[in-house]
């Protein structure tokens, strides 16, 4: 009796998880197809997709295969250095380890709005290409995630693998292809994938530093969303804006997923 | 597939004020031959095969195989492949794909790879595993695709780091005899490290005690067991008898008599040794007994047991208690009286003082060498 009533409360805690996450996306979704909403109706008055016409027309297109370069970049630039990073500070090499750890940690607390004021005047001074700035901040302000993600990785990855993988004949090299990247997989999944939200949601950093003449999805969103009488253009870049993402974690969990198939 | 291996005054030391983990130890592995060391835990037997491999640099000494000088070779150029306790199966592969891993990074295609980790396999007897994931595998299953793929890599020298103490004992009776059948087949030169002395003495054609880094003695273990160097040895191989009294003139004073040492032994001080299986019990006024006791204490091993006998309870020097270990036989009930009977070439003098020990005891048993040659 107690046992079926906590399945029951278990479930209807799940649910109502679920509809907390869910909930804020129907009014997106149905913006998305509406072609006039007015305020009392529950539903939209006529349906259409000129929403996402807005959008393209805005230049939707372009911005989104910018931010997809831009996370993407900033994944390929933020997961190695966070695996160096982790891996130095899982050894027990490292002296100080708590204080390399609290100033890798730091751009978590750092607000992004600061140091994008200060590097902005640095980086114009050393002449660096605003495009060139936005990457090199955002791999500072993605590290933090890779760095933690990999270092509990490197924490519990065996080192006698590399051993075992060396006396058989493995170069330090073959070891890290062969041995070590495969077996780390979930973890290197998930640290570029946060990497890679570090870059496509950024907004601070893109405008301040980028000079608004790096447009990208979270850019348009904002430009689009600042105007009045427009909800299905911004609720169809918003929908652009959170589906790739998504996609994506799914593709995480997979690996993550398979990776935990084959290991013990 | 078989090197002849040799360490010379192989030392590890972490920093310079630090005893050393490891002490100029010299060793010889003849081609072909299988050469256990036994040590406890932190006697510095793991750091041992890993300066071999050359997973770890020595502060001194070198690695010297087929007489190449091995210094500054990384370990994946060295030909040499390690078992370790754990198996450490790579779990992204599968069975085959793990035992395949040495020719892979050799270059090998994948298709030719995988089918000499079938013989391999077959070889381990583990035939139709090819394909089976490696958490799927029992512990026994396991270490045996760890030794095929280690085999698989002909190395010149196949390294064991205690590869069967993590499996019961009627497993690591399996693996012996599979280790047994493989170096028939194969003759691979083996260095292996073990903390049990039935381990070595099943695994080893000769054995080396190393305790706090250092090598107190090597040889067949037949010698090690009746002609142990130090008392150190004689615990390691797990001697329970140890008698202390005085040697004058070849013979051995104590509780027990005087008993006569077939080995030359210094005059002085000195701890009478015994194996518990050379000892034997007899009638109390047996002709041939060395000693009338009493039982003190028995327990039970299986069908065998360890019978306590103290002797000279009413003599002027302090009693001694003998050990032995008997088979399956009539009881010997506490407080019964009986003989002890120490055969005469089972005996051996150590020195009591664990410092003194290994000086004297070298000489013992060089000076014994003399005596058989």
């Amino acid at each position: 009796m107690t046992r079926s009533a906590g399945r029951v409360a278990a479930g209807l805690g799940r649910l109502l998880l679920a509809a907390w996450f869910v909930l804020p996306l129907v009014p997106l979704v149905l913006w998305g197809v509406a072609d006039r909403w007015s305020a009392p109706a529950v539903l939209p008055q006529e349906w259409g997709l000129s929403g996402a016409e807005d959008a393209l027309a805005q230049g939707a297109g372009p911005a989104l295969a910018r931010s997809v370069g831009l996370g993407g970049l900033v994944a390929v630039l933020a997961t190695p250095l966070g695996a160096l990073a982790g891996r130095a500070l899982a050894s027990r090499h490292l002296p100080a380890p708590a204080v390399v750890g609290a100033v890798l940690l730091s751009p978590l607390v750092v607000p992004p709005f600061v140091v994008a004021m200060g590097f902005d005047v640095l980086l114009l001074r050393l002449g660096i290409p605003a495009g060139a700035g936005v990457v090199l901040l955002l791999t500072v302000a993605a590290l933090p995630y890779t760095t933690y993600v990999l270092r509990t990785a490197y924490g519990a990855y065996d080192p006698g693998f590399d051993d075992e993988a060396r006396t058989l004949g493995a170069s330090p090299r073959q070891v890290l292809h062969r041995v070590q990247v495969p077996l780390l997989a979930p973890a290197l999944a998930a640290a570029a994938f946060l990497a890679f939200l570090v870059g496509w949601s950024d907004y601070v950093v893109t405008v301040l530093v980028g000079g608004g003449r790096l447009v990208t999805l979270p850019l348009l969103v904002a430009s689009a969303a600042s105007a009045v009488g427009n909800e299905a253009q911004v609720a169809a870049l918003s929908l652009l804006t959170v589906l790739p993402p998504v996609a994506l974690l799914l593709t995480v969990a997979g690996i993550g997923r398979r990776a935990r198939q084959v290991l013990p | 597939m078989n090197g002849h291996l040799r360490l010379e005054g192989l030392t590890l030391r972490y920093g310079p004020r630090q005893e050393p983990a490891l002490a100029d130890v010299d060793l010889d592995v003849v081609a072909g031959s299988s050469v256990a060391i036994l040590g406890p835990s932190g006697s510095g037997k793991s750091t041992l095969l890993r300066l071999t491999a050359g997973l770890e640099e020595p502060t001194a000494g070198t690695v010297v195989l087929d007489g190449v000088d091995l210094s500054g070779t990384a370990a994946e150029k060295r030909g040499m492949a390690m078992v370790f306790q754990r198996p450490l199966l790579f779990p992204h592969l599968d069975v085959a794909d793990n035992v395949a891993f040495a020719d892979r990074v050799r270059g090998v295609s994948r298709r030719a790879a995988r089918r000499r980790a079938r013989e391999f396999l077959d070889l381990v007897q583990l035939p139709g595993f090819d394909r089976r994931a490696p958490r799927s595998l029992s512990g026994g299953q396991e270490q045996r695709v760890a030794l095929a793929r280690a085999l698989a890599a002909e190395p010149r020298v196949l390294l064991l780091d205690e590869p069967f103490s993590a499996l019961d004992t009627g497993l690591r009776e399996e693996m012996y005899e599979l280790l047994d059948e493989l170096r028939l087949r194969l003759a691979p030169t083996v260095l292996l490290v073990t903390h049990d002395h039935r381990e070595a003495d099943a695994l080893g054609d000769t054995v080396a005690v190393l305790d706090g880094g250092r090598l107190l003695q090597s040889g067949p273990m037949r010698r090690l067991y009746t002609r142990p160097v130090s008392l150190a040895v004689s615990r390691l191989l797990g001697g329970r008898n140890e008698i202390a009294g005085q040697v004058r003139d070849g013979w051995h004073h104590s509780a027990l008599g005087a008993l006569r040492v077939t080995t030359p032994v210094a005059n002085g001080p000195g701890v009478l040794v015994v194996r518990q299986e050379a000892v034997q019990l007899t009638a109390p006024d047996a002709v041939d007994a060395d000693a009338p006791g009493t039982v003190v204490r028995v327990r039970r091993r299986g069908p065998r047991a360890l019978i306590t006998v103290e002797v000279g309870e009413r003599g002027p020097v302090p009693p001694a208690r003998v050990t032995a270990e008997l088979g399956p036989g009539p009881a010997l009930p506490v407080g019964r009286d009986v003989g002890v009977l120490l055969p005469v070439e089972e005996l051996a003098v150590v020195a009591a003082d664990p410092d003194a020990a290994m000086h004297q005891a070298t000489e013992v048993v060089e000076s014994a060498d003399d005596g058989q040659r």
